[in-house]
């Protein structure tokens, strides 16, 4: 990118971090995304969920839907047992990233940017699982963040973004094409950035660098690649921006997936439309989970507290 | 049903039209069979296999191959596909095809819901996408009950619940009963023809079709014979043309020769133009 929009950008993101204040379990919770999960510790997360009282009455009230079996969970530890270390770390990071963004900033709306981001991380790690890829984990976190450049020029290029997203959505084409023509670089780019500075891994930065071009890297790992591929999938179930996108993919001529799958042959024996009804059978969860941990009304209402 | 019963029934329906006949879901094949038996005035199913059996009747032989072939269909019954091709494929072939007429084919149409719905997409759009040209849809299915239906076009409440009041005034007029009947605007751009989608003679004639629907009919067809059928499909189309079956319905392992397109909320196979093919193997 142009050096010196870059390095503005740059000094930007470094400002982020007063814009709110950041809550104290930003550093410890960072440093448990960078783990894969099988080193998280259980004890570890139990603390930085009560830490909260929010977040912590947030999982319980997740763990006691029927989405994850109506059991009557009364303790943090057992909710986090209920759902999942993978599953909370994500609430925990949602919530997180929620009280960062001030309520008036956001331009893509929260529910949408959330289902995105969720069903994403899903459908990454999915497919990591079947194309035998070992990190399954690390598919899912860099499915998570992949879109955090949205968050960052929300919050420091508001105007202009919103622009962006109402020229996208009026002429159904994908955000970062309007971006690169209204603010000369892309979420990816601004994404990328915000990854470095919490100090995420590399694949991580080139996962959310990467996640529209696969050709941007010379070696484009398979991170991204995988990332790039759910992306599309996502926005083709409805799992997209917030807005009717006019598309027609194939997947299987992508650079991404021809990338893939001379490295991971066990992709070239997946059935893609038994893959995408897969999708389609995981939305139901997928939006509750958002629905019941990051919908808009329980933003506003965790903002009050 | 005893298990030689089964046995014809699937024989039958093999050599007749392809099918693959699950021969444990014994509740399927005799819900399908006892209309059947009632209406050529037989006692029970196994009177109608009999008959056919015995007196090999090639009418009586026929009508269990159809009875197999399914029929459940209605009005809009996946909307996506409809809104895609319209909004996706209809300016592509605008700037394809200059002026000549849009090509659409229904394939295993049943009693007409697929190839009405269509021609109320494309009648939608007369005046915007499709000013200035014109269209036809050719409808086909192997059975002759279900073709004489389409032709008459009159359905009731539970076909049309999903079809719009206005839709229902501009292309439906009343038919008694508490009925609504195709009315002519609706029917002229659709040709009903019967066409066996395992007759390979037949399949061979159908050429420069820009649209194929297939949808929920093949699910039915044992490999080899669905294989066939949709090679024939690869050639009916024009370059650029697009194959839809059903949203269950996956072309893996079937057919290399098609390309999986996802478009929102649904998927699609495309014949490669030229252009693409060459691109693809850059
Ligand atoms: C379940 S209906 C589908 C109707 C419609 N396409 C839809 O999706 O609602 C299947 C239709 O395929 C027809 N069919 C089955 N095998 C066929 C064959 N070999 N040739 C032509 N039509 C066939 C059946 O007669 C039946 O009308
Ligand atoms: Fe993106
Ligand atoms: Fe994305």
């Amino acid at each position: 990118m142009k050096a010196k929009l870059h390095s503005q950008l740059q000094a930007q993101i470094k400002k982020l971090d007063s814009i709110s204040a950041a809550p104290a379990i930003l550093t410890p919770l960072l440093n448990m995304l960078r783990l894969p999960s099988d080193k998280i510790r259980v004890e570890k997360v139990v603390e930085l969920v009560s830490y909260d009282g929010s977040i912590a009455a947030q999982c319980l009230r997740l763990a006691n839907s029927p989405l994850f079996g109506c059991r009557e969970i009364e303790t943090v530890r057992s909710a986090v047992m209920a759902l999942g270390l993978e599953r909370v770390r994500s609430i925990l990071f949602g919530l997180y990233v929620n009280r960062v963004i001030p309520q008036d900033k956001w331009v893509i709306d929260p529910d949408a940017f959330w289902r995105h981001s969720l069903g994403c991380a899903l459908v990454t790690q999915r497919m990591a699982q079947k194309i035998e890829y070992p990190e399954p984990e690390k598919a899912y976190m860099a499915g998570l963040l992949h879109d955090l450049g949205f968050l960052v020029n929300s919050v420091l290029y508001n105007e202009d973004f919103r622009e962006c997203l109402r020229r996208a959505a009026e002429q159904h084409v994908p955000l970062h094409v309007i971006e690169e023509q209204v603010l000369g670089f892309t979420h990816c780019e601004s994404g990328q950035m915000l990854c470095e500075h919490w100090g995420l891994s590399k694949e991580l930065v080139d996962a959310a660098r990467c996640h529209h071009d696969v050709s941007l890297l010379p070696t484009a790992g398979p991170l991204a690649c995988l990332v790039h591929l759910s992306d599309l999938l996502c926005r083709a179930r409805y799992l997209g921006y917030g807005y009717d996108e006019i598309m027609g993919v194939d997947l299987g001529s992508d650079a991404a997936w021809q990338t893939l799958v001379t490295t991971f042959p066990a992709l070239g024996n997946m059935d893609l439309v038994r893959f995408t009804l897969d999708i389609d059978g995981a939305m139901d969860k997928i939006v509750a989970t958002v629905d019941s941990v990051f919908g808009v009304k329980k933003i506003a209402a965790l903002a009050t507290t | 049903m005893k298990a030689d019963e089964v046995e014809f029934v699937a024989e039958v329906a093999r050599a007749g039209a392809g099918l693959s006949v699950e021969r444990d879901k014994l509740y399927v094949i005799e819900s399908r069979l006892a209309p059947v038996a009632r209406r050529e005035g037989f006692g029970s199913i196994r009177d109608l296999l009999l008959a056919a059996r015995h007196r090999r009747e090639g009418k009586l032989m026929w009508a269990v191959v159809e009875a197999m072939a399914g029929g459940e269909t209605s009005f809009f019954r996946d909307p996506a596909i409809f809104a895609r091709f319209r909004d996706e494929m209809l300016p592509e072939l605008a700037r394809r095809r200059g002026r000549a007429p849009v090509r659409v084919w229904s394939a295993g149409c049943s009693t007409g819901e697929e190839p009405y719905t269509l021609a109320m997409f494309l009648l939608e759009e007369k005046d915007k996408l499709l000013a200035g040209w014109t269209f036809d849809i050719l409808a086909t299915d192997l059975n002759d009950n279900s073709l004489e239906a389409a032709r008459a076009g009159i359905y009731g409440e539970y076909a049309l619940r999903n079809t719009s009041d206005v839709l229902r005034r501009k292309y439906f007029k009343d038919a008694g009963d508490k009925k609504l009947q195709a009315n002519d605007l609706l029917k002229a751009p659709i040709r009903f023809d019967r066409i066996n989608l395992s007759d390979d003679s037949k399949m061979l004639f159908q050429k420069g079709i820009d649209v194929i629907f297939c949808c929920n009919v093949l699910i039915y067809f044992d490999l080899a014979s669905k294989r066939r059928v949709v090679q024939h499909f690869y050639s009916n189309l024009l370059p650029g043309g697009y194959l839809f079956m059903g949203h269950a319905e996956s072309l893996f392992q079937v057919n290399e020769s098609f390309r999986l397109v996802h478009f929102l909320g649904t998927t699609a196979y495309s014949k490669p133009t030229a252009l693409q093919a060459a691109g693809a193997k850059k």
